[in-house]
């Protein structure tokens, strides 16, 4: 019995682990000003994501979350990545973004107010839930896609706006994983289809826009006005 | 030994006494060897050869049995200031676990945030001495290094806080303890983000890369070598001293009470001391091989990317606070 | 069965579009694809009003009335769109460039498909999947035209319609989650409403609030609307009315058949329905008034009639339900006719500035017609079928008692009124600067426009019964 709760405890605090370096990462997005390392912390956030899925298949003793996390790795750490960088010219990722909307300090504190939104956001849905691994996951995971949203609004560059989005969709993965660790495997399957079709479209769209403008700073396409 | 003397706690007290002594001692002692390690680690980390690693005592020495120039201009504050950046880490190596994991003597004389304003002492003396020589590059670098601080703070507090918060005090040697117990609260993700966000104070506060390269010689660009660049002989000698042992305190700080306690003294016995001595050092040189490869691995930072390094130590530590605050 | 059919046969067309088989093998497959969806729509509708269900797959792919009805909708258009494609598409693209005509084809397909799919789709996380494609199968539709206009378009429309997707997502997850703790019922709508009195309060709040605010981006809910004009202006006008008849409508679909599930909330999502829909209707109806190019007067006036639909729908009682439903077929072919409207015009004048055209009916008599149509259809004359839906809306606003926001939104339709007619009518009629030759348009056009002007004369007047059926079985579906 102890034994058992002991392993529940270390798997508490891995799973704690990681969601905390999620959470780092998503941050990282909003600060890194190089798209190479944008797209280096994606990587990462899918791995922790993995990472969480696989602590989480420990707990629950679910084969259901370690395929998850296998798809997660395959789809989002190794194939989006790659597809990335083979669609959109390699000039893309050599480059760093001069300047975001806001600068980066106050975007960081601006995210900080987002994380502590995303708490208060789930605090009543914890409000009976004794599970620690959703008290880590759920916040975490809601912080993870508000902060997604906003490094892909506050971002000139077109790919690290591409990677904001498929972060949001990590967020809301991870908060997934916590509370819906049942769903059928052919939702996920689906899902993880459709964040592949994310990146492949984007991809490709980017190159077109880089095609036919010769840059990727899609912030600066403003031509569509009332005036 | 003085077994009529006071007992307390069940201690002698003169024991502590001569415990917290040895303490600081062997922070004065080995700090020189740790800057020695650092810089020959740095040389060979580029293939050089680097000094010896006892190249810092001897320069020490060299410049104790120099003459001290002093400039027409410079006031008390400028040939009071090197003895204060010496005393300083001293005394906040009253404060600090360095050898022992249990407090002693001086421990409850000033907590983890009388330490950090100690140590700050020593800064702001340093800036104001090297405003006042009336050299353009003295000024330039106390500005730079006073916005470095001022930065640095929040971080500092934030830090403080949320490992006060944890361990339920303020003294450093109760904080330490709760990392440890159970192993697995070293996974915390409080504690993780807490690391990370020291380490990159401690970057910040000692001027490695990637904020401030300690060995360059261009003084248009030196934040934190600017405080020593007007003195020479006894003045340049306790600077340089005192520099060296604030790093070790900082490192000291960071080891044994954010991170681990590990290799702590836990006895009370002399020979117990005296073994944790090369623990510890053991503890540290860890440290400086993982300082070692950011320092190498990372370019210096243009001056208002610091903003953003510093900003980003902030949010980190304040991510810790709030995993901590709100899922506890 | 039927809807597995009705899903294959636009995927099988698309299949056929790739092969690089010159001739217009591509168009014809895909119109003859359209019919056969229309018709099989039909079946399945006619089947939902006498049995209740159409099932593929239990608790996956089936179909209630209120799906047929949707289902219907989108064959209808679908149908329309790719007759109106037959003309359009070549005028508009070089005749060698044989390639890019069969991959508009294919993607216009493929775009059909992922729309056909949400209201066949039961299951709560396959029909996320299917908006999200819905999105992402049209982003090369949006941008097909290549300028770096269409580009921005296409990319704010991704960018932003991919983020609500993401917030949507996490307020199914959460309903998931409070469906496994009312622990009955299978995570399809109607398992929904079985389970939700057993679902805790703040769960089927936030989770109604992430997917308001996730999938309203995709319907144009202010302020997320951003990318709403410029994506259903830039578009090719076939493109354009598939995006503002239907797709918005089966998202909107999406977010209304959540309302029996909240039924017992305390405040309830009615009013922020209410909120949303006049936020939506007035600002529409004021941005209407400076808009420089007609196809972005259409698209800003989808905004408002969504925002008149979402309005609709948090009255709540089953004379508004049946009034948002009503507004909703009636909106649909409506829109989809003024854009094809939009686009004979577009063949006819070359661009598409509302101050350069002027005396559009010397120029060409068919596409004046149709605009002039098709504007008083969607500002709400009578007697259109928009009018007829506006009114019932209007009435179950008075008669619930929420006087004050049936005002407001009846000013809101009034001032988008002004605005549209006032565009139009400096285009249709005045007289031209120079004299201009008549234009002909291609005979598929004029077919297309004749065939989709069908249900805008005919529900101004009569609603045919079975539709009628179907509109008071989606009212009933959607609670008290």
């Amino acid at each position: 019995m102890t034994d058992l709760q002991a392993n529940t405890e270390l798997l508490t605090k891995l799973n704690g682990l990681a969601a905390g370096l999620f959470l780092l990462t998503a941050f990282g997005m909003i600060a890194m000003r190089q798209v190479l390392a944008c797209l280096k912390l994606f990587v990462w956030q899918s791995i922790l994501l993995a990472a969480s899925a696989t602590i989480l298949g420990f707990q629950h003793s679910s084969v259901h979350l370690f395929v998850v996390a296998v798809i997660t790795v395959g789809t989002k750490s190794i194939l989006i990545p790659w597809l990335l960088v083979r669609l959109v010219s390699q000039e893309a990722y050599a480059r760093r973004e001069i300047s975001q909307v806001l600068n980066i300090p106050t975007s960081l504190l601006l995210g900080m107010a987002l994380v502590i939104l995303a708490y208060f956001a789930s605090s009543p849905l914890l409000g009976g839930s004794q599970d620690p691994f959703v008290r880590m996951n759920l916040p975490v995971g809601t912080a993870g896609v508000l902060l997604g949203a906003y490094a892909v609004v506050v971002r000139r560059e077109a790919v690290p706006q591409v990677i904001g989005l498929l972060a949001m969709e990590n967020g809301s993965f991870l908060a997934g994983i916590c509370i819906a660790p049942d769903l059928p495997i052919i939702a996920e399957l689906a899902a993880a289809f459709d964040v592949l079709i994310i990146a492949l479209v984007m991809g490709l769209l980017t190159r077109r826009i880089r095609e036919r403008t010769g840059m990727t700073v899609v912030g600066k396409l403003a031509s569509l006005k009332e005036d | 030994m003085g077994s009529k003397g006071l007992r307390m706690g069940g201690v002698d007290v003169t024991e502590k006494i001569l415990f917290n002594v040895v303490q600081v001692l062997v922070v004065m002692l080995v700090s020189p060897l740790v800057k020695g390690v650092l810089n020959r680690l740095k040389e060979a980390v580029q293939s050089k050869r680097g000094p010896s690693i006892f190249q810092p005592y001897r320069d020490i020495w060299k410049l104790f049995h120099k003459d001290e120039v002093i400039s027409d201009s410079a006031t008390w504050i400028f040939r009071l200031t090197p003895y204060v950046v010496f005393i300083t880490p001293a005394f906040v190596a009253l404060l600090i676990p360095v050898l022992t994991g249990y407090p002693l003597f001086f421990a409850f004389m000033g907590d983890m945030l009388g330490g950090g304003f100690i140590l700050a002492l020593g800064g702001f003396f340093a800036t104001l001495a090297a405003v006042d020589a009336a050299n353009p590059y003295g000024a330039m670098g106390a500005s730079r290094t006073r916005m470095v601080g001022f930065l640095a703070e929040p971080v500092f507090m934030i830090v403080f806080f949320t490992v006060s918060f944890v361990a339920g005090s303020t003294i450093p040697y109760i904080v330490h303890k709760h990392w440890v117990n159970p192993p697995d609260n070293f996974f915390e993700p409080s504690h993780v983000l807490l690391m990370l966000a020291f380490l990159m104070l401690i970057i910040a506060e000692t001027g490695r890369l990637p904020v401030d390269n300690p060995s360059g010689h261009f003084e248009l660009a030196m934040i934190d070598e600017s405080k020593g660049l007007e003195y020479s002989g006894r003045g340049a000698a306790l600077m340089k001293w005192g520099a060296s042992m604030k790093f070790l305190v900082l490192v000291c700080i960071y080891l044994n009470v954010v991170v681990t306690p590990w290799g702590l003294a836990q006895g009370e016995s002399l020979g117990e001391l005296l073994l944790a001595i090369p623990l510890v050092f053991l503890k540290v040189f860890v440290f400086v091989v993982v300082l070692v490869v950011i320092e190498s691995s990372l370019a210096k930072l243009r001056l208002f990317r610091i903003t953003e390094f510093l900003g980003g130590a902030f949010i980190t530590s304040v991510a810790a606070m709030i995993t901590r605050l709100l899922e506890g | 069965m039927e809807l597995l059919v009705v899903l294959l046969v636009p995927a099988l067309s698309a299949i056929l579009c790739v092969l690089p088989i010159g001739g217009g093998l591509a168009a014809l497959s895909t119109v003859v694809g359209c019919l056969a969806v229309f018709l099989i729509s039909i079946h399945v509708a006619l089947t939902t009003i006498t049995r209740g269900h159409v099932i593929a797959f239990p608790g996956w792919i089936s179909c209630d009335s209120f799906g047929a009805l949707i289902l219907l909708l989108v064959a209808f258009v679908g149908l329309t769109t790719s007759i109106f494609s037959l003309g359009y598409i070549r005028r508009v693209v070089p005749q060698e460039r044989e390639g890019k005509k069969r991959r508009y084809y294919a993607r216009f397909n493929l775009f059909l498909l992922s729309m056909l799919a949400v209201p066949a789709f039961s299951h709560l996380a396959l029909v996320w999947i299917a908006v999200e494609l819905t999105t992402l199968l049209s982003v090369f539709l949006v941008s097909f035209e290549d300028t770096s206009e269409a580009l921005e378009a296409a990319w704010k429309y991704v960018v932003l319609t991919c983020m609500g997707a993401a917030l949507a997502l996490v307020g199914i997850l959460i309903l998931y989650w409070g469906m496994k703790i009312a622990g009955r019922g299978d995570f399809t709508w109607s398992g929904l409403i079985v389970a939700s009195p057993d679902i805790p309060g703040p769960f089927l709040q936030t989770a109604f609030l992430f997917i308001l605010v996730g999938f309203g981006t995709k319907v144009g809910l202010v302020p997320v609307h951003t990318w709403l004009p410029d994506a259903h202006s830039q578009a090719p006008s076939p493109v354009c009315a598939l995006l503002s008849g239907i797709e918005t409508t089966t998202v909107l679909y999406t977010i209304i058949r959540l309302l029996p599930a909240l039924q017992g909330l305390s405040h309830g999502p009615g009013s922020w329905l209410m909120a949303a829909g006049l936020a939506s209707a007035g600002t529409a109806a004021f941005l209407l008034l400076q808009v420089k190019d007609y196809k972005r007067l259409f698209a800003f006036s989808t905004v408002e009639h969504m925002g008149i639909i979402m309005f609709a729908a948090g009255i709540g009682g089953t004379s508004a339900y049946y009034g948002a439903n009503l507004q909703m077929v009636a909106h649909s072919v409506t829109k989809a006719f003024c854009f094809l409207a939009a686009g004979s015009t577009l063949l006819v004048v070359g661009h598409r500035e509302i101050a350069s055209v002027k005396g559009l009916i010397r120029v060409s008599r068919p596409a004046a017609l149709a605009l002039l149509t098709g504007s008083l259809a969607i500002a709400g004359a009578p007697p259109f079928a928009v009018f007829l839906g506006e009114f019932s809306i209007l009435k179950a606003g008075i008669q619930s008692g929420q006087e004050i926001p049936t005002v407001a939104l009846a000013a809101f339709i009034v001032i988008g009124f002004c605005g549209v007619m006032y565009h139009v009518n400096r285009m249709v009629f005045g007289s031209p600067d120079e004299e201009e030759a008549r234009v002909r348009l291609p005979g598929s056009v004029l077919v297309a426009l004749g065939i989709s002007a069908i249900p805008v004369f005919l529900l101004g007047g009569y609603v045919p019964g079975i539709l009628e059926e179907m509109l008071r079985l989606a009212a009933a579906s959607l609670g008290r």
